[in-house]
């Protein structure tokens, strides 16, 4: 579904990630692991078309998309929930959610999304109304989370989904991305707890100082001694 | 340093002020005097609106002010003319002091709102001139208060004066720039609730930039007075002075003392350069064109991408730091008392939007303990933080630290009594380099280092957390680990005695954190008690030696962490699943 075929980008001089292929099949869940400064979050944002791409192919279903618009990503499936939130701060819960649903397709279900989304964070619910920008910081992680779903994405593109979330949370958004995978959504998960990650990705990445250091199945990669080190301990 | 920048002012003044005796035509003289005239406005404008942020759009005002306090003193009050000129000064001043003790207090005051504020003072200024007996109308005349002959002619004369002002406006815009003054003013651009946690007094920071700019324009608008000799008020208070010395500063680069001066020579040059020809309305729009390139080409401004372009080359050229030479941190305090209470808090509520996110929290800090504070998102955990290091006023309630109220201190005060914090989203002044940064809470902390030893402190503290390579770099060229490690060095680098530290593990992979630990382990070696919120629970458990749970606002539990969180209310609020 998702071919990324030799990309690079950079940040000035400088490459941030080079040479960097990965493929996602319909319905699959993968994710990316590697140390801070590795590049994990220009890959995602590359992909969610927020970089530019310098050379390579970034190719949706056999379309070559690296020449797109930025807001054109989002009209062929693909949602990110970013670092760093990036939530519309003065509008309220509810705003930031239905601007999730601003494509034709998903604003027809937007009732049904929403719903679903305020079951999985039951937070949201009692803040409906409430400006995003009061929400504490782990309420504000669940509400970007909540935004990407609000899209109805082919491909969910996710950078640190558990960061700043209590532990009970995490494993609460770790269950919703189970879930959402099995209803047919590919995911991309960029996630410092490895262990978590490595548990419920079909296929891993390792990235490191911009190159992919190693791929394969969870289970072929945690028996390599040095990524069990690093990432799992 | 300062004695080499003196001489060349003195040489400059001492050159440029033989100027008049070579038979120059009088018309070059007036020219320059504007030239000067614009220098002094752009530049004491700078002062506050281009090193702190605040656009002030009524320099018009202060400027007006001074200029009628000249008018009226010389024509109604016999006061010869240059008596008038420190009256000038003191009532703009005055006059900018009293504005701004008012509006510095209300923080919804800021950016657009400030310069919609200053420009509708100006307005306001103009009518209570035109209507009262200072004009009444019909203006004010200074053609028979006679001019000291300082120069061989009066053109020369006024030149002479613009100068000096000029060079005196230049001085003490540099003084500024280099003091604590002017780096808190800096920091107050980029950051002002940051600033003030850092220990920036950044209200009395703000006033004293207000005034010195006021004063300056005010003795600005003096000389301009005899200069013109026929004040209006319509003249006196058009939008055209704040305009232009804002396009002057942008123009030069409003982040150094001397980019004003730059704009200021090149605007008034090109006015004059078509003004004085038939191609006057041409002109305009030339003027307009360069605006417009130079804010697309060079967004810091022609001196500023100038100072800039210098900057990289020195920087490359100096050495690299090697963390190996430096000595190991020095002790934050040292470890007396330990175990006795060292903060204490006190039925502490604080609530937003109807939302109680502290509902009566009671809490004790031991000295010398690193405690942990969990808790469900949204429980109030951050909160407490900001409570306590005064970002946010409490409700009600009291904290205790080393037996002072903090409730009732502003959050500079709370940073001088040795307590430091760090934001969960890392907030640093995204135009000062690391370096930068991390010494602003040496300099402004309990210790309130001179300059250089706080940058010697911050080198330290950035070895200290892995940083050393990246002092000169500006904070956006960092990734989120390094910013949060920065925000780590800023927090450390005021030696405080209790560190209150909102999530630095998060977004670190199993071996970062096993570094971290190791790094918060040597700070509490050192003697700082530490308080930690946290939910990367095996950094929970490795390093607190109690921890706290908050749930709704409240402490569900708290005492020794293996048995807290195994209480079942724990469990289900917060974990999830027991932890194993």
């Amino acid at each position: 579904m998702l071919e990324v075929e030799r990309i690079q980008v950079s940040y000035g001089a400088a490459p941030a990630i080079s040479e960097v292929s990965l493929r996602i099949a319909p319905g699959e869940l993968a994710c990316v692991v590697g140390p801070n400064g590795a590049g994990k979050t220009t890959l995602i944002n590359a992909i969610a078309g927020l970089h530019r791409i310098e050379a390579g192919a970034l190719k949706l279903d056999g379309r070559d998309l690296s020449r797109l618009p930025r807001h054109a990503f989002c009209g062929e499936g693909i949602a990110i929930v970013p670092e760093g939130r990036r939530l519309f701060a003065g509008m309220s819960v509810r705003e930031n959610l239905e601007l999730g649903s601003y494509r034709l397709a998903a604003r027809a279900r937007r009732g049904e999304s929403l719903e679903r989304v305020c079951e999985t964070f039951p937070i949201l619910r009692e803040r409906l109304e409430q400006p995003a920008g009061t929400l504490s910081g782990g309420q504000q992680q669940m509400l970007a989370i909540g935004r990407a779903l609000m899209a109805r994405p082919r491909l969910l593109l996710l950078d640190e989904p558990s960061l700043g979330l209590a532990p009970a949370v995490v494993l609460a958004v770790f269950d919703v991305i189970k879930e959402i995978n099995a209803g047919g959504v590919a995911v991309l998960l960029v996630e410092q707890n490895a262990a978590l990650a490595l548990e419920i990705a079909a296929r891993a990445y390792v990235l490191e100082e911009g190159r992919i250091a190693a791929e394969g199945r969870p289970e072929e990669l945690l028996v390599q001694p040095h990524i069990r080190r690093a990432y799992l301990g | 340093m300062r004695r080499r920048a003196l001489a060349g002012f003195a040489a400059a003044g001492l050159a440029l002020s033989a100027v008049p005796f070579f038979g120059l035509p009088a018309f070059y003289e007036s020219f320059l005097y504007l030239v000067f005239h614009w220098i002094v406005l752009a530049v004491s404008w700078n002062i506050l609106s281009g090193y702190s942020g605040y656009f002030s759009f009524g320099h018009g005002a202060f400027f007006g002010a001074g200029m009628y306090t000249t008018a009226t003193l010389a024509t109604k009050a016999g006061v010869p003319f240059l008596w008038t000129l420190p009256a000038a000064a003191l009532v703009a001043a005055a006059f900018g002091i009293a504005l701004g003790a008012v509006v510095f207090r209300l923080p919804r005051l800021r950016g657009e709102l400030f310069a919609l504020l200053t420009l509708a003072v100006t307005f306001v200024l103009a009518t209570i001139v035109l209507n009262t007996p200072i004009d009444g109308g019909p203006g004010l005349v200074l053609s028979a208060v006679p001019l000291p002959a300082i120069g061989p002619s009066p053109s020369s004369t006024f030149y002479l004066l613009g100068l000096a002002l000029a060079l005196a406006t230049l001085w003490i815009a540099r003084e500024i720039q280099r003091s604590k003054l002017g780096t808190g003013l800096f920091a107050i651009h980029d950051d002002e609730d940051v600033a003030e946690v850092l220990g920036v007094p950044t209200y009395r920071y703000k006033l004293a930039a207000f005034g010195v700019s006021c004063g300056l324009a005010g003795v600005a608008g003096g000389i301009q007075a005899m200069f013109i000799s026929y004040v209006t008020v319509g003249e006196t208070f058009s939008i055209a002075v704040p305009l232009y010395v804002v396009l002057m500063s942008v123009l030069g680069g409003s982040r150094h003392w001397f980019g004003p001066a730059v704009g200021a020579a090149v605007v008034t040059a090109l006015l004059y350069a078509f003004t004085a020809s038939d191609y006057a309305v041409a002109g305009r729009a030339a003027v307009g064109m360069i605006l417009i390139l130079v804010i697309l080409f060079l967004p810091e401004g022609i001196f500023g991408q100038a100072v800039r372009a210098l900057d990289r080359r020195r920087v490359s050229a100096a050495p690299a730091i090697d963390a190996a030479d430096l000595p190991a941190p020095a002790a934050a305090a040292p470890g007396k008392g330990e175990g006795k209470t060292l903060l204490e808090a006190r039925g502490l509520s604080k609530a937003f939007h109807g939302v109680q996110a502290l509902a009566g929290v009671d809490l004790e800090v031991r000295r010398g303990e690193i405690l942990g504070l969990v808790g469900p998102n949204g429980s109030g955990k951050s909160t407490l933080i900001n409570v306590v290091s005064g970002h946010f006023r409490p409700d009600s309630g009291r904290i205790l630290f080393e037996g002072r109220n903090l409730a009732a201190l502003q959050a500079h005060r709370i940073a001088r009594t040795g307590l430091a914090r760090t934001y969960q989203i890392p907030r640093p002044f995204a135009h000062l380099s690391v370096l930068e940064n991390v010494a602003l809470p040496a300099m402004f902390g309990r210790d309130a280092l001179p300059r250089a030893e706080a940058e010697r402190e911050a080198r330290r503290w950035l070895a200290f957390t892995g940083l050393a390579a990246k002092a000169t770099a500006l904070p956006g060229e960092l990734n989120l680990h390094q910013r949060k490690f920065l925000e780590l060095a800023r927090a450390l680098a005021s030696r405080p005695g209790l560190l209150l530290l909102d999530e630095v593990f998060s977004g670190l992979t199993h071996a970062e954190i096993d570094d971290a630990i190791r790094l918060i382990r040597a700070i509490r070696a050192q003697g700082a008690t530490i308080v930690f919120v946290e939910h990367v629970i095996r950094a929970v458990m490795e390093l607190t030696d109690r921890i706290v749970v908050l749930s709704y606002g409240r402490v569900i539990a708290q005492g020794d962490p293996r048995a807290v969180m195994s209480e079942p209310d724990v469990v289900a609020a917060y974990l999830g699943k027991p932890h194993a």
